[in-house]
């Protein structure tokens, strides 16, 4: 029996059945325990799926095992969350990938320009000046930047009751039911509120105060221009401001005036510039500029003399220039003699051509300002208009001081406050808080929760301007529309349609100011193309008849104590503050100390020696400076101190606009709160200095003021001599030396370098006019936007390590001209000699002269970086560009090193999504700002100006999809658009015809550091000042 | 090779009644006894200080080059001093074991071995630094002509970085097979002495099957003339090429064409006494004062006393140039070199490298273990600064006065500089204990004219 199974089981292997052996009970055919094996592996059921045990397997298990691991995992990783959304129905003006430009306007209370709005797949991303725009037109680097602001991380997202988030529909119920409370009960409420310059809003809002009778209405700029508004109201009959064309002036005397700045409303760079630039081949001469100030600003370091003077000594300048100009009026005072030598040579001046003239002041007195408007109507100066004023600003010193003591003194019930700050911004806000804060009603529009809204019951967030409507007359006859570019980013409503609601009106704003427009501003232009164009201007113009002035002579020649005038100003970065937790702004260097993220008291150096305040470099090159505090009657400020040269004895300047401390990120909660010293309203104040303990940490980007008498950096000349004599003797061809002999460096002889046929193709240049340029930094701040440049903070600028990929360099001369400065350098012989004026060098002049001299990379034809990269990261371009492979660069930094302009950056972090570099770049919000054409850079890698390759292909692209040839001023860069002064001309040298071939051939044409023989794209016109020879 | 007679005016290069077997005793003592405490105390810091280094290298890697402290004008700083500054001691090692050999300089058989050791440990040193200065380190291999698949890259030929990359793998390769093939029949020495068997099968792997016959000898003669050969052209072309990531740029205090030279004598300087400081600790650690004697001090004494004279006669003339070339930037560069805010790094540059090691002139002073040894810590001090210099104040006052600036080194620069000092001594350490530290076999080879022994029983014939 045993031997027949086993005979039969090899019988089934021979033939091949399968069959393995699996032990001895396989000999047993009856065996149940074989046959149950064969029919089920497992003999046991397996634990799986215990209801339904029929249909459960080893297979069923695996999968059941497999899917569940499978499924653990996938749930384990998050998967990549790509938050970008098609769009179902294609918008019809949205390709993605082309950007749309907006026409809008920015009139924030401070600043006021046309722009365009670039935007791309929706985002703003850039801002650009409204060329066609013929007046406020320019915009300055705080509305370049603007952009920025939409995407503040610290933006208010919604309404908010005591600080809670909440729906609009119940704040306004709560806002009305109090409203008509306290109309009901006649309690007083004050409106306080920016300027609005806007028909349509001003409409709205007095139907506003006509529905609640009980409110008052007072407007309020945080920095005020009471006393211009007062003095042509005086002398005019209207609240406005004169406007000035400067581009007619020959001669502008300037008291204190920093037009090129943020003077009146600013705005007025352009036409100042269209004076500057001399052509002798036009047979065109340049404008006589004198400033007289104290503070060393941008306006000052352009004039062709400037004289330092004491507010004191200002008002007397005014005061002389009056008497002696229209001999009017009896002139007892007594004034400086070295001034009143100025004032002699501007009255000869002004004499011989009284209507080119125009004197301008900045001073915060209604006499002078009367006498200013005075002078200037009796000059029957061209330059300033009347009957075309500005109605920019309408804050009212004495409506304001009225509303402080209602507020102190428990009489108003309620204050709705809109686009303005008083609880950061008045002088005396800290105590103004507590009384704010008691009041039975506030109200605050605001887009951040700042200073007044963090006190407020109820916050109204409110709309970025470049996601609202509006209309603005911002000069009499000169319209502008604002429209959305964005829609809201969060749950916010404008001011204006907040108002509309709560008078139940069901028209929004859009549709008042659109009826408003068609039916009494537009005259034979559409809704349509005004929108457009972002502008309308209907040339009307005002009849004003100058009355008689009551201003007092005698009171301008008062002396005021021995104490220290304080001289506030408004800093080309910040201005009045509305923009501080703007990153850009606060790594924006100042253009005259070219310090970033701080406000600081500016001091002469014979004062600082006095008080015994000074600066001082430390080990890494970084600067310091010591504390001092400043005290009024009222207040009291400690302040790091910076020595300015320029600077007038006896006085000292502090900007307004830091020192904020609600609404931002704490890293941009720097410098301290000048608003606190603004006493009564007046730039000016009377204050005692003394030293305090410490040492403050600068982040300045330039630690070298002067240019040690080196001709090859900035070259200059004389209006004279510019006119008299050739070329060769005002900028002449640098030479350098082969076997002994001098060879200009321009020809072949001495250039070792294999050159290419750059004839066919475009070859771009960019020429820079040092006449043009005043420095004011738009093209700094436009070149941020376009190139996606990381701010990397204080910190690290304090450390020279800044991203800027233009700087405007800013040299003070040492010696009283940058002429003196080469002279004492050239003339020193002898070793001792030669090292202690090397060393004389280093310190600038008391009241120097200085220049402006924006610097990208050069775009090298012999580039000295390209040739030491070891991996041909950095190589030549085919149309002159020094290019930059970002994925091919390994960060040596031997071609930083090598560049003798300096102006290779290097990522030496990773700046983007890394939270030690909180600003926009690291979070969602502030990155929707980046420019999709341009990448941004990751660490390790050098970084530099590209001439903004981005747009040149784009330009070229364009016109070949047009199977056209690209014409002349369609090339631009990003610094070159924002240049509203012309200083910055891009183009194509092979398009004979161009502007930049022009200047190119140019008499003033110079390269930077020409005789190392790098042969740059980048060309520089040597500056021209209207001065006579010292 | 050597010739049987050594004159009696010539002062012996082996000291002590020598025989062959005593010497071969001598060199194997150290790697045949296990090391005491003093060597786990030098070898405990020296890998403390490593570690550290090698921390502050990961943090670096992790974070980026700006935990260092350079910025937008001083792109190089420590990272590139310390990298010339190693470079610089490597070259000792091939210039004695190369050209002294052609030259047949017998008494660079004591020192040799050491010096092609300290070579090789400080180019490894050296080699890290124009790595991890990187910005992204880890492309580093793009460095290379290597064919890829990124397009057409290449690298560019006309960098003197690259120039660098090949100058010091090259002198790194010749370096390393010089020393090894001069190591094997002492290795061979070790194993036939061996009685552990694991030592034996390890020191007869890297000894590579030598077997002492004839013909092995005259291989290893001959390779050793043709390596030599090899080597002495790389002494000149290292540091060269080195200093043509200076020479070639065009900044002010680089662009100097003196630098070759100049730099050739500053490494030899510098290598020599590094050699200095590290045999006079050496010898008298090991033992080895009869191999490595006075006379060999003396002589390397020499030679850091003319090569710091070279050194000198080279900044004098950089002065001259600046003055005599009439290029303000350059005057300036100078000028500023000597009495601007580094002044203090270009005076202990000029006292360490110039002044210190006149007083060499004085037999007493070169002959005194003491003074040489402080000697040679002056000059290496010295040499480290006189790259501070040249790198730092040239590129922190370059054209524009507005990017002018200032360098300030941070721990890490710190750290990472103490690292790799650190390293050194790790290997070294270790070579100390595991490497015949003397080239036996060239010595037993001058042992009959040169010994003491031998002396005698010659003068008894």
């Amino acid at each position: 029996m045993e031997e027949l199974n086993v005979l039969n089981v090899i019988t089934r292997i021979m033939q091949n059945k399968k069959l393995y052996w699996k032990g001895i009970e396989q000999l047993d055919t009856d065996s149940t325990i074989v046959e149950g094996l064969e029919n089920n592996e497992f003999v046991e059921k397996l634990p799986v799926n215990s209801d339904d045990e029929k249909n459960s397997s080893r297979r069923d298990f695996l999968k059941y095992v497999g899917f569940s691991s499978a499924a653990a995992a996938i749930v384990g990783c998050e998967g990549p969350v790509i938050k970008s959304v098609p769009y179902v129905v294609q918008p019809e003006q949205i390709i993605p990938g082309v950007a749309n430009y907006y026409a809008t306007t920015i009139a924030d209370g401070n600043d006021f320009s046309s722009i365009l709005v670039k935007t791309r797949e929706g985002r703003p991303i850039k801002i650009e000046s409204n060329k066609d725009a013929s007046t406020f037109g320019d915009a300055n680097a705080r509305v370049h930047a603007s952009v920025l602001s939409l995407y503040d991380s610290n933006r208010v997202q919604g309404p908010k009751i005591s600080g809670e988030y909440t729906d609009w529909q119940t704040l306004i119920n709560l806002v009305r039911v109090s409203l008509d409370n306290f109309s009901k009960d006649d309690k007083k409420v004050v409106l306080l509120t920016q300027t609005y310059p806007s028909p349509s809003s001003k409409e709205i809002i007095s139907e506003f105060l006509d529905v609640y009778p009980n409110i008052s209405h007072v407007t309020y700029d945080a920095i005020s221009n009471s006393s211009t508004l007062d003095a042509f109201e005086n002398i005019y009959g209207l609240r406005a401001m004169a406007d000035y064309d400067f581009s007619r002036a020959e001669n502008i005397i300037s008291v204190d005036a920093d037009f090129i700045s943020d003077w009146q409303g600013g705005g007025y760079s352009s036409g100042y510039t269209k004076t500057r630039v001399p052509d002798k081949s036009k047979k065109k001469t340049m404008s006589y500029h004198i400033q007289f100030e104290s503070n060393m600003t941008l306006t000052g370091s352009n004039a062709d003399d400037r004289v330092p003077a004491k507010p004191s000594e200002l008002k007397k300048i005014v005061a002389r220039l009056y008497t002696k100009l229209t001999s009017n009026g009896e002139d007892k005072g007594s004034i400086n003699p070295s001034i009143d030598r100025y004032v002699d040579s501007c009255i000869a001046k002004i004499m011989k051509s009284p209507k080119k003239s125009v004197v301008v002041s900045g001073i915060d007195d209604v006499d002078v300002q009367e006498l200013i408007l005075l002078i200037n109507s009796y000059l029957k100066s061209e330059v300033i208009d009347i009957n075309n004023p500005r109605l920019i600003k309408e804050g009212d010193n004495q409506k304001l001081n009225n509303f402080i003591s209602d507020l102190e003194s428990g009489n108003l019930s309620g204050v709705i406050t809109s686009g303005v700050n008083p609880l950061y911004s008045l002088p005396n806000s800290d105590r103004l808080k507590e009384s704010f804060k008691s009041l039975d009603f506030s109200l605050v529009f605001s887009e951040k929760e700042d200073e007044t809204a963090k006190s407020a019951m109820y916050l109204a967030a409110t709309n970025n301007y470049l996601e609202s409507w509006g209309d603005y007359e911002l000069k009499k006859g000169s319209f502008f529309l604002a429209q959305p570019t964005i829609r809201p980013l969060f749950d916010t409503i404008q001011f204006q349609d907040f108002l509309l609601k709560i008078m139940n009106s069901d028209l929004s704003f859009y549709d008042r100011i659109k009826s408003n427009w068609q039916n009494r501003i537009l005259r034979g232009k559409t809704w349509g193309k005004s929108l457009q164009d972002g502008f309308y201007n209907d040339f009307s113009s005002l009849n004003l008849k100058a009355k008689k002035s009551r201003a007092s002579i005698s009171s301008l020649y008062e002396e005021n104590s021995n104490d220290f005038s304080l001289v506030l100003y408004s800093k080309t970065g910040i201005g009045d503050g509305s923009q501080s937790s703007n990153p850009w702004l606060q790594e924006f260097p100042d253009p005259i100390t070219r310090v970033t993220w701080d406000n600081y008291l500016t001091v002469s150096a014979v004062d600082a020696k006095k008080l015994s305040l000074n600066n001082y470099n430390v080990s890494n090159g970084a600067l310091n400076g010591s504390y001092a505090i400043i005290s009024t009657e009222e207040s009291e400020l400690k302040v790091p101190v910076l020595i300015q040269p320029g600077q007038a004895e006896g006085t000292v300047g502090l900007a307004y606009g830091y020192g904020k401390t609600e609404g931002m990120n704490d890293v941009m909660k720097v410098g301290v709160n000048a608003y606190s010293l603004y006493h009564n309203f007046s730039n000016t104040q009377s204050v005692k200095i003394t030293k305090s303990e410490g040492d403050h940490e600068f982040a300045c980007i330039q630690l070298h003021n002067t240019m040690m008498g080196r001709d090859e950096i900035i070259k200059e000349t004389d209006i004279e001599t510019y006119n008299s004599k050739e070329k060769s003797y005002w900028n002449p061809t640098v030479l350098v030396s082969k076997n002994h002999i001098e060879t200009k460096v321009t020809s072949k002889e001495v250039n070792i370098w294999r050159e290419f046929d750059r004839s066919t193709g475009h070859h771009f240049n960019l020429a820079i006019d040092l006449n043009a340029c005043n420095g004011c930094g738009a093209c700094v701040i436009a070149c941020h936007a376009e190139n996606n440049v990381p701010v990397v903070g204080k910190e690290e600028v304090r450390k020279s390590r800044d991203m800027h990929w233009l700087r405007i360099d800013r040299y003070f001369s040492s010696e009283d001209t940058f002429e003196g400065d080469v002279k004492a350098k050239d003339e020193a012989s002898g070793y001792s000699e030669y090292r202690a004026t090397q060393t004389k060098l280093e310190k600038a002049a008391a009241n120097p002269k200085v220049v402006f001299q924006p610097v990208m990379c050069q775009h090298c034809n012999n580039a000295p970086c390209e040739t030491v990269c070891p991996v041909a990261a950095t190589s030549h371009g085919r149309q002159g560009q020094n290019q930059m492979a970002y994925n091919r660069c390994v960060g040596t930094r031997y071609c930083a090193n090598n560049c003798p302009y300096k102006v290779r950056r290097f990522n030496w972090f990773s700046y983007a999504e890394n939270d030690e570099f909180d600003y926009n770049l690291n979070n969602d919000l502030g990155r929707m700002v980046l420019n999709p054409d341009v990448n941004v850079r990751g660490r390790g890698v050098m970084e530099k100006c590209s001439l903004c390759i981005q747009m040149t292909q784009k330009t070229i692209l364009d016109a070949k999809k047009d199977g056209r040839r690209v014409r002349d001023g369609e090339f631009q860069t990003a610094c070159s658009n924002a240049c509203s002064d012309g200083a910055i001309v891009f183009g194509d040298i092979n398009d004979k015809e161009s502007k930049i071939s022009e200047s190119n051939k140019n008499d003033r044409a110079y390269r930077l550091l020409e005789s190392i023989g790098t042969k740059p794209n980048i060309l520089y016109q040597v500056k021209i000042r209207n001065s006579k020879k010292v | 090779m050597s010739s049987h007679y050594e004159a009696p005016i010539r002062k012996p290069l082996i000291l002590g009644d020598k025989s062959y077997h005593d010497i071969s005793n001598d060199i194997a003592r150290p790697v045949e006894t296990p090391p005491d405490k003093d060597w786990w105390i030098a070898f405990s810091i020296a890998m403390a200080a490593f570690l550290w280094g090698l921390g502050c290298m990961a943090y670096t890697l992790g974070t980026g080059i700006g935990v260092w402290g350079l910025n937008k004008t001083v792109g190089w700083a420590w990272d590139i001093t310390n990298f010339v500054w190693w470079v610089g001691i490597g070259h000792a090692g091939t210039l004695i074991s190369a050209v002294l050999l052609l030259f047949r300089q017998k008494w660079r058989m004591g020192i040799n071995r050491s010096a092609e050791a300290m070579t090789i440990f400080s180019v490894i040193q050296a080699g890290l630094f124009p790595i991890i200065h990187m910005g992204r380190p880890w492309l580093a291999y793009w460095m290379f002509p290597i064919p890829n698949q990124f397009g057409s890259l290449w690298v560019n030929f006309n960098s003197p970085l690259l120039w660098d990359v090949f100058a010091i793998s090259t002198y790194l390769t010749v370096s390393l097979v010089f020393w090894w093939t001069g190591l094997l029949p002492d290795f061979a020495m070790i194993r036939d002495r061996a009685v552990d068997p694991f030592r034996k099968k390890i020191y007869s792997l890297i000894s590579f099957g030598w077997s002492g016959r004839a013909k092995d000898w005259q291989r290893f003669e001959e390779v050793s003339l043709v390596l030599a050969g090899l080597a002495t052209p790389l002494v000149l072309s290292v540091h060269t090429i080195v200093s043509f990531d200076f020479a070639t740029s065009v900044i002010p205090g680089w662009h100097t064409t003196i630098f070759p030279p100049y730099f050739v004598a500053g490494a030899i300087f510098s290598g020599f006494a590094m050699v200095q400081t590290l045999l006079i600790i050496m010898r008298k650690v090991s033992r080895l004062e009869s191999y490595i004697t006075i006379q060999h001090i003396e002589m390397m004494n020499i030679v850091i006393m003319i090569t710091g004279s070279i050194v000198g006669c080279a900044y004098i003339t950089e002065l001259f140039i600046a003055w005599y070339s009439g290029v303000e930037y350059e005057q300036y560069a100078f000028l500023n070199r000597a009495t601007g805010p580094y002044w203090w790094a270009y005076f202990l540059m000029m006292s360490c490298n110039v002044v210190s090691p006149q007083i060499m002139w004085v037999k007493k002073i070169r002959t005194n273990i003491i003074w040489s040894f402080v000697i040679s810590i002056v000059v290496n001090v010295g040499m480290w600064f006189e790259r501070f210099v040249i790198i730092v104040t040239s590129l922190h006052r370059d054209y524009l006065p507005s990017s002018w600036t200032m360098f300030s080194p941070t721990f890490i620069d710190i750290g990472i500089f103490i690292g790799t000092i650190g390293f050194f001594f790790v290997l070294f350490l270790l070579y100390a204990r595991s490497f015949p530290v003397v080239a036996q076999a060239e010595i037993k080879s001058i042992l009959k004219s040169s010994g003491e022994k031998y002396k005698k029983i010659r003068d008894k014939k």
